[in-house]
């Protein structure tokens, strides 16, 4: 069972923890993104599985076994560096095959998987150019036909994409995605990309200050996020969070009320602390010229043209701060009054104390599976999709 | 353009004092090497000799082991180079990519070495090189020096500018230290390697002191000892001699600095532009 468990796991130089408490299971074969913004403690968790960094306290099993102290070379794991980490001084065969040689691999063997991963990367006639003489994608590809030569159980990736520009990371994704489906390593993924790890991704683990924030699914991770802070970090623009009163089945926002849905209200009044925040995403809210029972009146301040869309800040009267709300067209015009309608079933509710989720109800929870094509499972996957790659960027679904 | 070319001529001109002046006591020697005495004091600043004899080599041979001299300062010098570099590689490795208590202690102790002056050690190391047996041997001039901090600094400085991703790839893939000293290391350090080790045999090759100390009879002379012959108060005034024996001197570091140069200017100018 190539799996990977992480028990109590704590990684510590002196007194700064950087990685705390940790407890996750990465399924054998699945896609687990680490997703965090930088200094997370997502890369030390990574390199804490390659066997790179040494574990502070707590166990790391992989095939069942107790690994804190098995040395990286004998934990059967293949890793893509940030950098490539590409030999410069060897041709692009032999950085290739360095590892199947120093481990006296038979020739025809060793010939046999470098033709192979030669010809699934396209990096035939590259071979015997030095890693100076290749193109940031072409490195990019050496480093992942290394590890791939290798047909380790694990696969590790540091952000490698990150160095790629826009056009090659797109198409990076698509070669990674397709590589895995071939070998079905267990792959872990790190990056502090959100559109990678919700398009790379099987599930995302949201990391923040050394804590997993978040172990779920892309679909999930966007449409119901478990704290304020992974509600922040997907989607872009970010989600509006909005403090407010909550009684007797009402919202107060700003100097405004409206009545919470009845599916919402068990949640609501089950808050620990009686203190709220409200969350929607800039492209939930519809903004309208007229009232409606669960609408908002806010002021337009300023317009971005983001070129396909439109963002729309708006001053709610009463808020502090202001709102962001997406439209595609009809755009209003700084200093006009218009009213945002809030969907429910869009809503999101967080304790303002713990900044954790309150929770979904039952009908937001059976919308929102049913939308997941990122099933944890990649045998239910590919059935699902027919095989074909599928793109979630949580907003978007592409097929 | 016209004040990039003034600067420039400036910078020539002020170079070119400077190779003259380095020049001057080599074709001095080279030319002088070739007169007679006589000739010499008559003309001393005379570059082409106008009377050139070969008498002044043929005493160097006649008179001195010199075949071995010259051979016991290659040995000295190239043992005391691959040794050096040897010792250097393992202790830079270590110090630069193992984790272990009281690494950066040990290193500054170390380092702290550098400033202790020649004359300190030497009673200790003369000490124990004659308990060993060793006085009046080559060996004696070498065994001391087979280690040395300034090799284990500039090789730690060559091997820091190695992205530790590069060693981190290598431990993936399961190849063990010494491998990846062979295979990564090596190749990366090589022009450093070339550097510290032509400036090792050059020290070695010039050392006076030491061997003076260790070396009595004739035959285990180094070069620097058989050249002192001819220009002390005992050497007496054969300064033609003395000049052919510095001619010789001089050609096989020369050769080698010749062989060598494109990797020492290689890194002296990668030294310049990185960071």
């Amino acid at each position: 069972m190539n799996n990977i468990v992480f028990e109590h796991v704590v990684k510590a130089y002196g007194k700064n923890v950087i990685v705390n408490d940790l407890n996750m299971e990465i399924r054998e074969g699945e896609r687990l993104i680490l997703l965090g913004p930088s200094g997370c403690g997502k890369s030390t968790t990574l390199r804490m599985i390659a066997g790179l960094e040494d574990i502070t306290s707590g166990s790391l099993h992989m095939r069942g076994q107790v690994v804190n102290n098995v040395a990286c070379g004998d934990r059967g794991v293949s890793m893509v560096f940030q950098n490539y980490a590409l030999f410069p001084h060897m041709t692009v065969k032999n950085n290739i095959i360095y590892g199947l040689k120093a481990h006296k691999m038979e020739a025809a063997e060793i010939n046999r998987r470098l033709e192979e991963v030669l010809e699934i990367l396209q990096l035939k006639g590259l071979e015997d150019r030095k890693p100076k003489d290749l193109s940031g994608g072409q490195r990019q590809r050496v480093a992942l036909a290394r590890a791939v030569v290798k047909r380790s159980d694990y696969f590790l990736l540091d952000e490698p994409l990150s160095n790629l520009d826009a056009q090659l990371r797109l198409r990076a994704r698509k070669e990674l995605v397709k590589i895995h489906e071939m070998y079905r390593p267990t792959m872990v993924y790190v990056t502090h990309d959100q559109i990678e790890a919700m398009t790379v991704g099987q599930r995302v683990a949201i990391m923040y200050r050394g804590n997993m924030e978040m172990l779920d699914t892309p679909s999930h991770v966007y449409n119901m996020p478990a704290s304020i802070f992974c509600a922040r970090f997907i989607g872009s623009p970010s989600m509006n969070i909005i403090s407010c009163q909550y009684e007797n089945g009402n919202l107060s926002i700003g100097d405004q009320m409206i009545r919470l849905a009845p599916m919402w209200r068990p949640i609501a009044d089950a808050c620990p602390s009686g203190k709220y925040c409200v969350g929607i995403r800039p492209e939930h809210i519809v903004l309208s010229s007229r009232p409606t029972e669960t609408s908002i009146c806010g002021t337009v301040k300023y317009v971005e043209d983001y070129g396909n869309r439109y963002g729309v800040y708006i001053d709610v009267k009463g808020e502090k701060s202001e709102l962001i709300a997406i439209c595609n067209d009809s755009v209003p015009r700084p200093g006009e009054n218009i009213f945002m309608n809030i969907d429910f079933r869009k809503l999101h509710l967080f304790d303002a104390q713990s900044e954790k989720s309150l929770g979904y109800p039952e009908e937001i929870r059976r919308l929102n599976a049913a939308l997941d094509f990122s099933m944890p499972d990649a045998q239910n996957k590919n059935q699902k999709t027919g095989g074909k790659y599928h793109e979630s960027f949580g907003q978007y679904q592409c097929v | 353009m016209k004040t990039n070319n003034h600067s420039e001529i400036g910078w020539h001109m002020i170079l070119g004092a400077i190779v003259f002046l380095m020049l001057v006591p080599i074709v001095f020697a080279l030319s002088n090497s070739f007169k007679t005495l006589q000739d010499a004091f008559n003309t001393i600043f005379e570059i082409i000799p106008s009377h050139p004899t070969l008498e002044n080599y043929r005493h160097v041979f006649e008179k001195l082991p010199f075949v071995q001299i010259t051979l016991n300062t290659f040995l000295i010098a190239a043992s005391v180079t691959i040794f050096k570099t040897i010792t250097s590689l393992f202790a830079a490795y270590s110090f630069v990519y193992f984790d272990y208590k009281g690494k950066q202690f040990f290193y500054f102790i170390m380092l702290s070495t550098m400033f202790i002056p020649f004359t300190v050690t030497m009673i200790p190391n003369y000490l124990m090189i004659s308990k060993l047996g060793l006085r009046d041997c080559i060996w004696g001039v070498a065994l001391p020096q087979f280690a040395d901090v300034l090799g284990i600094f500039l090789l730690r400085q060559a091997m820091r500018g190695i992205p530790k991703a590069l060693i981190e790839a290598a431990r993936m893939e399961g190849i063990g230290s010494l491998k990846i000293m062979r295979d990564i290391i090596l190749p990366l350090v090589r022009p450093s390697i070339l550097t510290t080790g032509i400036i090792f045999f050059i020290n070695s090759w010039n050392e006076y002191v030491w061997p003076v100390l260790i070396l009595k009879s004739k035959e285990n002379y180094t070069l620097s000892l058989a050249l002192q012959m001819y220009i002390s108060a005992e050497g007496g005034t054969e300064f033609t001699i003395a000049m052919a024996v510095s001619v010789i001197t001089m050609i096989i570091p020369l050769a080698l600095y010749l062989i060598f140069q494109r990797y020492i200017i290689n890194t002296f100018a990668a030294s310049g532009v990185k960071g």
